[in-house]
C-alpha cells in the first residue's frame, strides 16, 4: 500500500462498548421495568385525543358526510388527504425492512422495528379515512368481492378497489413481516420476563423458538422471502393510491408523474416521522448507542435525495403542465401557486423543496434537534402536499361556474387530530411492552458476530481505546 | 335585521322538541315574539322551523281533523292506482290566469305543467306555476278562522257576518288583490249594490296603473298592452323586464324565443335593445344593453319621440324637444332600426316608471304602426276605471282619519307591503272591524278583527281570465287541506250571509253567462280548461284630443334628480314577488337567475357605485361574508342591506328586491333577508330618485350558487354575432380542438378501440339545448325539483355549496365588468356521457349506463365514496351530505302533508348516497310501457311522446329530448345544426346532450 492511501474504517454500527449480553439487556429490559411516568401521562393524553377521534367518528356515521366542510365540486378533502399522508408515512417501515435488506444495508436493524410498528400503526390510521368517508359505512363491505346471490362483484375498473386491495395486503404483508421479524425477539423476552402471565403471552407468541440452527434457518429463508415479497410492495401501495387521481380526468389529477412521486414522497415523508419519533424515543430509553448520530445522517441523506425528487415532480409537473399544452392543466397548476389556495401551495414547497436543502451540509445532517425540527416541517409539508392535490384539483377543474373554496369543519380538524391518538396510543404500547430495537437482528451487526471476530482479536473482545 | 344576531341554534330536533322554552313557543299558537327562532334561513334551522311550526299546528289546533279511511270496493272511473290523471285547471296570479294541466296521483296533485291548447301558455310554465304545487303543501298555512286571534269556525263567521252586514250603510272599504274572475266580478257589483257606503280598491303591491294611465293618457281609455314579441323583428324595452316581471311572462318568453330562433345560417333572428338600469334577466337576453338609471329613461324617451316625430307622423307634440339625450347615440341608431321596423316593432316601458313615460310609448307604437302588428291595445272589461294607487292612498288616509268603519282584505297584505308614510299598520288600527282573508295568519292577519285561512287555488273551484282574455274554470284537484275557503266563499258570506260553496258560484255565473247548452260547455271548459277563441277586443286606438297638451305638460316637468343623486328602484323578487311566495322553499332556494344567490335579497349595484360609497366592488372567491349598507331615504326611512355588486348594472342606482324579511309567517320565509317595503312611499311607490347611502360597517352571509362569474376564455358556452355566425356556421364546434377531427369530415374523437357508436338498441335518448333560445330564468329547476323529488336543504348548506338541484342554469358574464358585460345562460344537467368518467372511478358499480344510453344512478348500490361527483367534469353529480329528504319530509307533526307533494315514479334518496339528472326516466319508462300495451311489442315510443321535465316546462322551447338513433327526430334535426357543439368534446366522454350555440345580432351601426 502506498503512502497516499488508507483505509477508512466503517462507522461502528453500535456505538459503546456493547457485547451481545449487554444489547439483550438494554432493549429486553425497557419492557420489564416500571413504567416510567412520561408514558402515562403520553399514554393518557394520547387515549383522550383517540376518544376525540372516536366521538368525531360516531358524530359523522350519526349525522352524515355532512359534518365535514366537503361541498359540490370538493367531494374529497381533508379525508382523502389524511389517508394519502398516513399511507406514505407507513412507507418508511417496509422500506427501511424489505428494501434495506435485501441491499445489505446493516443500519437498518437499529431503526426496522421501529420503522415497521410505526408503519402498522399508520396504516392503520389511513385506512381508518376511506372507511368513514363514505355517505353510507354500512353498506362499505360491498366493496369486497363477497360472492352475493344477487351475483354483483365491485368494479375491477375503480382505483378505488384497486386501493382496497393494495392498502389490505400493504398490511398484512407489513405485520406478517414484522411479527415474523419479532419472533426471536419475543423469545428473547420470555426468557427474561418474571411474571408468569407475562411470560406465556411472550411464549405464546414466540411460537416456541429455542434459536436452534434449523430454526434459524428457516426464520432466515422465511425472512428473505417476505422482504422479496415486501419489496414490489412499497412501490405498489403509493403507487395505486396515486391512481386514485392519475387515472380521474380531473386537470391536476390526471398525471403520469404521479406513481414515481408519490412513492419518493412518502419514502419521503416515511422517513421523516421515523426520525421524529425516533429523536424522542433514543432520548427517552437512552437508546443513542443503537440508534446514533450515524443513523440520522444516513436517514437524512435518503431524506435529502426523496426530497429532491419530489422538488423535481413538482417542477416537471409544471414543465408538463405548460409543454402538454392543455388548457385546464395550464391553469390547473398556475392557479395552484398563485390562485385561492397558493398559501397551501407555498406552505408546501417551503416545508418539502427548501426546508431539506439544509441536509446538503454535514453538520446540519448531523445536528439532532435541527433534524427533529426539520423532520417535523417535512410532515407539515407533506401534508400540504396532498392538500393541495386533492383540494386544488377538485375545487377549480372544468367549468368556471362550479368552482368552489373548501373550508375545514371543527370536525374535520379535530378527526385528523384525533388519529394521532390512535397511532401513539398504539406506539406508545408498542414502546411498552414489545422490544423496539430487533435485539437478534443488532447482534447481528456487532463486530462479535463477525466468525472472525474472536480469531482477529486474540479470542478477546475488542476495545475502544 | 337587528334582531337576528344572536343566534339560537339546536343540535336536534329531539333537542328542540324538548326545549321547555320551545314548547311554550308551540304552545303560543302564533306567538307574539317567534323571533325567539331566529335565522330561518340555516338548514338546520329551516327544519327546526318546520318541525316547530308543525309542532305548533297541532298542539295550538286542538280540532283534528277527522279522517275516514274507506278501500275501494268499487273501482272509481278513471282511477287505476299507479296511474296517474291530468285534469286542466289554471293558476291565478296577480288578475291573470294562465292555463295548467295538473297530474294527479289518487287524488293528489303532485305536478303542474302547461296546457298545450291555452295562449297564454302553450303548454309552457313558470317558476312559479312550477313551485305552486309546494304551496298547497305548505304546513305553515293558516288552519283555521280566527277572532281577535282566537279560534273561530265558519259558521261563527257566518254569523257575525249576518249581524254585522244586517247594517247595509255602513262605511265599507273592499280591499282586493287583482282578480280576473267574472264570479268576483258579479259579488263585487252585488256588494256594492248592497252596501251604499262602499268602496271596492284593488291593491296590488306591482301593477300596471301607471301603464293603464299612460295609455289613457294617450288614447282616453285604460287598455292593457299585450305584445307580439314573435311578430316583432326590432324590440325597444324600456326597464321592462318582460321575461321576468310579466304575468304573461311564459308567452312573451316563447314568443321572444320564437323570434329568435335561427334554423341556418340564412336566419333572419330579432334583435333586441334594452335601456334599464339593473341587469335584468331580458337585459342579459339582449343584442344591445344600455346601462342608464332609471330616473333617466323618462329623458331617454321623450328624446327619441322628439327625434321620431321628424320621420313619423303622429308625435308632432314632441317635435322641437331636447334634453341631454337628444344626441345620445342610442338615438339615432333606434330611429333608424323603429322606422325601417315600423310595423314590426315593440316599444316598451317597465311599470315602475309614470304615466308620460308610458303614453309617450303609446303614441310611439302608434305612429310607427305597430299597432294592430305586434302590439294591441286590448279592453279589458272590469278594469278599474281609475288609477288605484290613487286609490288606496285616499282610502288609506281616509281609514286613519276614522272615516272607515269596516274593511275587507281580499288576498293582500297591506300591512307588509303598502307605502311606508301611510302608516297602514295604524290605519287599520283606526277601523273597527277588519276582515282579512289570506292564507297565512300574516303581518296583515295579525293586526285584523278577523282572519279567514283561504284556500289554495288547486282547492276551490274558481274563474277568470288569462291575460289576453282566454276564460278559464279553476278546478280544485283536492279538498281544502286546512278547510280554507276561496275569495268567492268569502266575499259571498259576507254579501248575503250564506254558506255557498264556490263550486254553485261558479256555476252560476256562467250559467248566466251561458244559458244554451250550459252543461256540455260547462264540461268542455272543464275538460279543455278554457273557452276556446274567447279573447278580449283589441281597440283601434287614436290619440286623445287632449293628448298634445299633457304631453307639453309633462315634458315641461324638469327632472328631479341630479347626475350624480343614486337612485334607489324597488323591484319584485324573481322568485317571491312581493313576498307571497315567500314561504315556498323551491323558490327560496333557486338561484336568482343573474346573481345566483339563494334565501335572501340584495342591493344591486354596479362596480362604480361601490366604489363610490365605499364597499368592495369585486368579491373575493370563496368569500361569503358581504358588505351591508345603509340606505336612507329623504324620509328618514332606514333599511340596512348586504351589498352585491352586479356588473353591468347602471351606476349611481341601487336595485333592492323586495318579499323578504317577513315575520311570523312560516318557517321557511321567516327571517330571510330584509324587508325592504320601508323605503317605498306613496309618491316614490317604486323608484326613489335620490336616497343616501353609507357602509354599515358589518358583513352579512350571502349563499350564492355561482363563486365564478366569468368564463377564462373558455369554450364551454359558445356564442357569436350573426355575421360571424354567416361566415363560420359551425364556429361552435370548431372552438375545440378534438385529435382526429382536422382534415375531413368532422368524427368522433379517436378512440383505441373499434366501439360501436351505440348498442344494439332503440331508442337511444339524447338531448339538446338551444342556448340561442334559453334565456335563463330557471324554471328547469324547479320544475326538476318538482318532478324528481328534490329536497330543499336551506340557506346554510346553499352556503357551503351543497345544492342538490339535478339541472343549474350557469351564468357568465363577458366583457368588461365596470362598464357593460354580456352575460350568457348555460343550464347544465347531467349529460349521460357514453364514456362515462363517473362509471369508471365507481367502486360499487352503482352507476352504469342502460342499453338506452341512460346514465343511471342505483341508489340502492351506491356507497358514497363520491369519486364519480369528483371525476364528473360538469360537477352535475349531487351528494346528499346530510338525511336532507328525511328532514324535509318526515319531520314535524303532519309530515304526511308535504309528503303528498312528492311524485310517487321517483324513488327518494336517503342519506349518503349520489345523485342526479336521470333524463326523467320515469317518464321515458311510462312512455315504453304505454307504447308496449298499445303497439304490442315495441318499446320505442314515438317521437315527442317522451318530455323531460326541464324540456316540458321551458316557456323558450329551448330543449329537445328523444331517439338519437332516429334519423327523424326532432332531437336528431337539433344535433344536425350547424350550431350543435358538445361542451368539453376533446374529454372523449360523449356526452348525450349537446348545446347549440347563441347567436347575438347586434346592429353593425352601434
Amino acid at each position: 500500500m502506498s503512502q497516499n492511501t488508507a483505509i477508512v474504517p466503517n462507522n461502528q454500527l453500535v456505538k459503546g462498548n456493547h457485547d451481545f449480553a449487554s444489547i439483550t439487556k438494554l432493549i429486553s429490559d425497557i419492557p420489564q421495568e416500571r413504567t416510567p411516568l412520561w408514558w402515562y401521562i403520553a399514554f393518557g393524553i394520547s387515549n383522550i385525543v383517540m376518544a376525540v377521534m372516536l366521538a368525531m367518528i360516531a358524530w359523522l356515521i350519526w349525522e352524515g358526510v355532512g359534518v365535514w366542510g366537503l361541498n359540490n365540486p370538493v367531494g374529497w378533502a381533508w379525508d382523502i388527504t389524511n389517508f394519502v399522508w398516513w399511507v406514505g408515512i407507513g412507507h418508511a417501515g417496509t422500506l427501511i425492512s424489505a428494501i434495506l435488506f435485501l441491499f445489505r444495508q446493516g443500519w437498518r436493524t437499529a431503526i426496522n422495528r421501529f420503522a415497521e410498528s410505526m408503519t402498522i400503526f399508520a396504516v392503520m390510521c389511513a385506512g381508518l379515512f376511506p372507511a368513514i368517508h363514505v355517505g353510507r359505512i354500512w353498506a362499505i363491505y360491498w366493496i369486497f368481492p363477497l360472492p352475493n346471490s344477487m351475483q354483483l362483484w365491485p368494479n375491477f375498473n375503480s382505483p378505488l378497489l384497486w386501493d382496497v386491495f393494495a392498502v389490505f395486503t400493504y398490511l398484512i404483508v407489513s405485520t406478517l413481516f414484522w411479527y415474523v421479524g419479532l419472533i426471536p425477539d419475543l423469545a428473547t423476552m420470555r426468557d427474561k420476563v418474571k411474571g408468569t402471565i407475562s411470560r406465556l403471552l411472550y411464549g405464546t407468541f414466540a411460537l416456541g423458538w429455542t434459536g436452534g440452527n434449523r430454526q434459524w434457518q428457516n426464520y432466515e429463508k422465511s425472512y428473505m422471502i417476505l422482504a422479496g415479497l415486501s419489496t414490489p410492495l412499497v412501490l405498489s401501495v403509493h403507487t395505486i393510491v396515486s391512481f386514485d387521481f392519475a387515472v380521474s380526468i380531473i386537470p391536476g389529477w390526471h398525471t403520469t408523474i404521479f406513481p414515481p412521486y408519490f412513492v419518493a414522497g412518502a419514502v419521503f415523508s416515511g422517513f421523516a416521522m421515523v426520525l421524529s419519533l425516533m429523536i424522542i424515543t433514543r432520548k427517552l430509553y437512552k437508546l443513542e448507542d443503537i440508534m446514533t448520530v450515524d443513523h440520522i445522517e444516513k436517514m437524512n441523506i435518503i431524506i435529502l435525495v426523496t426530497g429532491t425528487i419530489v422538488g423535481f415532480a413538482y417542477a416537471i409537473e409544471f414543465f408538463i403542465a405548460w409543454y402538454g399544452g392543455v388548457e385546464y392543466e395550464k391553469f390547473a397548476f398556475v392557479n395552484r401557486a398563485f390562485g385561492p389556495y397558493a398559501w397551501a401551495y407555498w406552505i408546501m414547497i417551503t416545508c418539502n423543496v427548501v426546508s431539506p436543502q439544509f441536509f446538503w451540509v454535514k453538520k446540519f445532517r448531523r445536528n439532532v434537534a435541527l433534524t427533529f425540527i426539520l423532520s417535523i416541517v417535512i410532515n407539515i409539508g407533506m401534508w400540504f402536499e396532498r392538500f393541495v392535490i386533492v383540494v386544488t384539483s377538485l375545487a377549480q377543474d372544468f367549468l368556471p361556474s362550479s368552482w368552489g373554496y373548501f373550508s375545514p369543519t371543527y370536525v374535520d380538524v379535530l378527526t385528523y387530530i384525533g388519529t394521532f391518538g390512535l397511532f401513539f396510543t398504539f406506539f406508545l404500547l408498542f414502546l411498552r411492552f414489545l422490544p423496539m430495537v430487533a435485539i437478534s437482528e443488532v447482534k447481528g451487526v456487532l463486530p462479535q458476530a463477525n466468525p472472525a471476530y474472536y480469531r482477529s482479536n486474540n479470542g478477546k473482545s475488542k476495545t475502544t481505546e | 335585521m337587528e334582531k337576528e344576531r344572536h343566534q339560537t341554534y339546536w343540535r336536534s330536533l329531539n333537542e328542540l322538541a324538548q326545549n321547555k322554552e320551545y314548547k311554550k313557543f308551540a304552545e303560543r299558537e302564533f306567538p307574539e315574539n317567534a323571533s325567539e327562532l331566529k335565522d330561518g334561513v340555516s338548514r338546520r334551522n329551516f327544519l327546526q322551523i318546520m318541525g316547530a311550526s308543525v309542532a305548533l299546528a297541532g298542539l295550538a289546533s286542538c280540532r283534528k281533523p277527522i279522517q275516514k279511511i274507506l278501500p275501494y270496493t268499487y273501482q272509481p272511473e278513471h282511477v287505476v292506482p299507479g296511474v296517474p290523471l291530468y285534469y286542466a285547471s289554471a293558476m291565478p296570479f296577480r288578475g291573470s290566469l294562465t292555463g295548467i294541466v295538473v297530474e294527479t296521483h289518487e287524488g293528489r296533485p303532485t305536478k303542474i305543467e302547461g296546457n298545450d291548447l291555452h295562449p297564454e301558455s302553450n303548454g309552457r310554465t313558470n317558476s312559479l306555476q312550477q313551485a305552486a304545487i309546494l304551496d298547497l303543501y305548505d304546513q305553515d298555512r293558516s288552519r283555521n278562522i280566527r277572532q281577535n286571534g282566537s279560534d273561530a269556525d265558519w259558521d261563527d263567521f257566518v254569523d257575525f257576518c249576518n249581524n254585522h252586514f244586517a247594517d247595509t250603510g255602513r262605511s265599507i272599504a273592499f280591499i282586493s288583490e287583482a282578480n280576473s274572475s267574472p264570479t268576483l266580478e258579479r259579488l263585487r257589483n252585488e256588494a256594492l249594490n248592497r252596501f251604499v257606503n262602499a268602496r271596492w280598491v284593488t291593491y296590488e303591491t306591482y301593477n300596471d296603473e301607471s301603464v293603464y294611465s299612460g295609455i289613457e293618457l294617450a288614447f282616453g281609455q285604460r287598455l292593457r298592452p299585450l305584445y307580439h314579441f314573435d311578430k316583432a323583428r326590432v324590440t325597444l324595452s324600456l326597464n321592462d323586464d318582460f321575461m321576468q316581471e310579466s304575468v304573461n311572462n311564459v308567452a312573451y318568453i316563447g314568443d321572444f324565443a320564437k323570434s329568435k330562433d335561427i334554423v341556418s345560417p340564412d336566419g333572419e333572428p330579432s334583435r333586441l335593445y334594452v335601456a334599464e338600469s339593473n341587469y335584468s334577466l331580458t337585459g342579459s337576453n339582449a343584442d344591445h344593453r344600455l346601462r342608464i338609471r332609471t330616473t333617466e329613461i323618462p329623458q331617454l324617451v321623450y328624446a327619441l319621440a322628439a327625434r321620431l316625430s321628424d320621420r313619423v307622423s303622429g308625435l308632432e307634440s314632441w317635435s322641437g324637444y331636447t334634453n341631454a339625450f337628444s344626441d345620445h347615440r342610442w338615438i339615432s341608431v333606434l330611429v333608424e332600426e323603429l322606422v325601417s321596423h315600423g310595423g314590426e316593432a315593440i316599444v316598451t316601458a317597465g311599470s315602475e316608471h309614470d304615466a308620460p313615460v308610458h303614453a309617450t310609448v303609446a303614441a310611439i307604437n302608434q305612429a310607427l304602426g305597430n299597432i294592430g302588428e305586434t302590439v294591441d291595445y286590448l279592453d279589458v272589461p272590469g278594469m278599474p276605471g281609475s288609477d288605484q294607487n290613487e286609490m288606496f292612498r285616499q282610502l288609506a288616509s281616509d281609514m286613519a282619519a276614522g272615516n272607515v268603519d269596516t274593511v275587507i282584505m281580499i288576498g293582500t297584505n297591506p300591512v307588509y307591503t303598502a307605502p311606508a308614510d301611510l302608516d297602514f299598520s295604524n290605519a287599520l288600527a283606526q277601523v273597527s272591524t277588519s276582515i282579512h282573508l289570506s292564507t297565512h295568519y300574516d303581518e296583515t292577519s295579525r293586526e285584523s278583527t278577523w282572519h279567514v285561512n283561504r284556500a289554495h287555488f288547486l282547492e276551490t273551484w274558481g274563474d277568470g281570465h288569462s291575460y289576453s282574455g282566454t276564460q278559464s274554470v279553476i278546478q280544485p284537484m283536492i279538498q281544502p287541506l286546512f278547510d280554507g275557503k276561496n275569495e268567492l266563499e268569502f266575499l259571498h258570506a259576507i254579501v248575503s250571509g250564506e254558506k255557498v260553496s264556490g263550486h254553485s258560484l261558479v256555476r252560476q255565473t256562467w250559467q248566466e253567462r251561458y244559458p244554451d247548452r250550459f252543461e256540455s260547455i260547462w264540461n268542455e271548459v272543464l275538460h279543455d280548461g278554457l273557452v276556446k277563441e274567447s279573447h278580449y277586443t283589441s281597440v283601434e286606438t287614436s290619440f286623445a284630443s287632449d293628448f298634445s297638451a299633457a304631453v307639453l305638460d309633462f315634458l315641461n316637468i324638469s327632472a328631479d334628480h341630479g347626475p350624480d343623486d343614486i337612485e334607489l328602484v324597488l323591484k319584485p323578487d324573481p322568485k317571491l314577488h312581493d313576498g307571497r311566495f315567500a314561504n315556498n322553499g323551491w323558490l327560496q332556494e333557486l338561484p336568482d337567475p343573474m346573481t345566483k344567490i339563494t334565501w335572501d335579497n340584495v342591493a344591486l349595484i354596479s362596480p362604480n357605485t361601490a366604489e363610490r360609497i365605499g364597499v368592495p366592488s369585486s368579491r373575493r372567491f370563496g368569500e361569503f361574508k358581504q358588505p351591508v349598507i345603509r340606505i336612507t331615504t329623504e324620509a328618514g326611512q332606514q333599511s340596512e342591506i348586504v351589498a352585491w355588486v352586479l356588473p353591468g348594472h347602471a351606476d349611481n342606482s341601487i336595485t333592492v328586491y323586495t318579499g323578504y324579511g317577513r315575520q311570523q309567517v312560516g318557517r321557511v320565509a321567516d327571517q330571510v333577508g330584509v324587508n325592504t317595503y320601508n323605503l317605498r312611499s306613496s309618491d316614490h311607490r317604486l323608484v326613489r330618485p335620490s336616497v343616501e347611502v353609507e357602509t354599515a360597517g358589518r358583513t352579512y352571509e350571502v349563499a350564492s350558487t355561482q363563486d365564478h362569474h366569468s368564463l377564462e376564455g373558455r369554450p364551454h358556452v359558445q356564442e357569436a354575432d350573426l355575421v360571424d355566425y354567416r361566415e363560420h356556421p359551425t364556429f361552435a364546434q370548431d372552438a375545440v380542438y378534438v385529435p382526429g377531427t382536422f382534415g375531413g369530415e368532422r368524427e368522433h374523437p379517436i378512440s383505441l378501440f373499434s366501439d360501436k357508436q351505440f348498442p344494439d338498441h332503440e331508442p337511444q335518448w339524447g338531448m339538446t339545448i338551444d342556448l340561442n333560445s334559453c334565456i335563463g330564468c330557471g324554471v328547469c329547476t324547479i320544475a326538476c325539483q318538482a318532478e324528481n323529488n328534490i329536497p330543499v336543504i336551506g340557506k346554510r348548506e346553499v352556503r357551503r355549496g351543497r345544492e342538490m338541484h339535478w339541472i343549474r342554469t350557469d351564468r357568465y358574464f363577458s366583457g368588461d365588468e365596470n362598464g357593460n358585460p354580456k352575460v350568457m345562460h348555460q343550464p347544465v344537467p347531467c349529460m349521460h356521457c357514453d364514456n362515462a368518467p363517473c362509471e369508471q372511478v365507481c367502486p360499487v358499480v352503482a352507476t352504469t349506463t342502460s342499453v338506452d344510453g341512460l346514465n343511471q344512478m342505483t341508489y340502492n348500490r351506491c356507497i358514497g365514496t363520491r369519486y364519480c361527483a369528483n371525476n364528473c367534469p360538469y360537477k352535475v353529480r349531487r351528494f346528499n351530505y346530510f338525511n336532507y329528504t328525511k328532514e324535509y319530509l318526515t319531520t314535524g307533526d303532519d309530515p304526511e302533508i308535504i309528503q303528498m307533494a312528492m311524485n310517487p315514479d321517483v324513488t327518494v334518496r336517503f342519506r349518503g348516497v349520489m345523485e342526479k339528472c336521470t333524463y326523467c326516466v320515469q317518464r321515458i319508462s311510462r312512455a315504453k310501457i304505454d307504447t308496449k300495451n298499445n303497439t304490442g311489442n315495441s318499446i320505442k315510443p314515438p317521437d315527442g311522446t317522451v318530455k323531460t321535465a326541464c324540456q316540458q316546462a321551458c316557456p323558450a322551447n329551448a330543449i329537445a329530448f328523444g331517439d338519437i338513433s332516429d334519423e327523424n327526430s326532432k332531437v336528431s334535426a337539433e344535433k344536425r345544426k350547424d350550431r350543435n357543439y358538445v361542451m368539453l368534446e376533446e374529454l372523449n366522454i360523449r356526452p348525450r346532450t349537446s348545446y347549440l350555440a347563441k347567436i347575438r345580432n347586434p346592429n353593425l351601426e352601434v
